[in-house]
């Protein structure tokens, strides 16, 4: 009797089950990227520009030669060359930069602990390299 | 005490003697007095420990240090590869892979780079180069790479 009401729909196989669970998971989360995108936007632009400070490194002197940073605070260090090539690195930070003759470099970082760092002039430039320094003062 | 005056004396008026002389090599003798008067008497800072550990990242800032101030007499590997007036000095430039120099100890090889060795060719590097740089490279004295292994200082290339 039943065979008269022609061949009844396949049953659902597990693959399938499985297949359309995982389709449904990827709209989700497609769905949820799409929606929360606008957010990612806003806090990209919400952060605030690192604070640019401009140093000019002249033989045997970084100036200026002492700077006070905030803790946290995103920072831009743009380094001129005024005569030959220098470059600043602050072992204790692991952050360096180099600085070709007459050029700038930029070295851009967030300094994270509080406290008194040194750094010395990375590139040897003449007799009084050893004792061209720039001191950063980290506070809260 | 007057042991220590009088070899102080002693070491001393044969320099001021040696020091009027011509340039030639130094005698076995001399060699002698004098390896043993900076050893004991002229180098001081015996005790002194490098504060920097003995670490791959040392010695490369070591080398990097080094073959700016003095590959130009040391050679890139510290035993005067390619460096052409290495012999022709009096005293000559020892290699500093040697037993003489590799026997100070590391606050003698710093106080060596901060004062020099008068009066030899050495001259003093203190703040022609920071103490980190100084230190070191006395971290990259006690890893030097065989002889020849970094060719030739640029500057006598070319």
């Amino acid at each position: 009797m039943g065979e008269a009401h022609g061949t009844p729909p396949p049953p659902h196989s597990p693959v399938e089950d499985v297949r359309m669970k995982f389709k449904f998971a990827w709209s989700a989360m497609l769905a949820a990227l799409l929606l929360a995108a606008p957010m990612f936007v806003q806090a990209a632009a919400a952060q605030p520009a690192p604070r640019r400070i401009e140093v000019t490194a002249k033989r045997f002197a970084f100036s200026p030669s002492e700077i006070t940073l905030k803790k946290g605070e995103p920072v831009l260090l743009v380094l001129t060359s005024a005569d030959v090539a220098h470059g600043i690195r602050f072992k204790e930070l692991g952050i360096e930069t180099k600085v070709g003759k007459g050029q700038t470099s930029e070295l851009a970082f967030t300094p994270e602990k509080v406290g008194t760092f040194v750094g010395h002039c990375s590139v040897f430039c003449g007799s009084g390299h050893g004792g061209m320094t720039l001191t950063l003062h980290v506070v809260e | 005490m007057l042991r220590t005056i009088l070899s102080i004396l002693g070491a001393s008026s044969l320099v001021v003697l040696l020091a009027g002389c011509k340039a030639d090599p130094p005698g076995k003798g001399e060699v002698a007095i004098m390896t043993w008067a900076k050893h004991k008497i002229f180098v001081h800072n015996k005790s002194q420990r490098n504060p920097l550990s003995d670490n791959a990242a040392g010695v490369s800032d070591g080398k990097e240090a080094f073959s700016h101030y003095c590959a130009a007499c040391h050679g890139l590997d510290g035993q005067n590869t390619g460096v052409p007036f290495a012999d022709r000095m009096s005293p000559p430039v020892p290699s500093l892979a040697g037993k003489d120099v590799q026997t100070y100890t590391d606050g003698q090889l710093k106080w060596i780079i901060d004062y020099g060795i008068w009066p030899s060719g050495m001259p003093g590097s203190k703040n022609t180069l920071s103490d980190d740089e100084i230190w070191s490279i006395v971290l990259y004295l006690r890893h030097l790479p065989q002889a020849g292994s970094l060719g030739e200082p640029e500057m006598y290339t070319h």
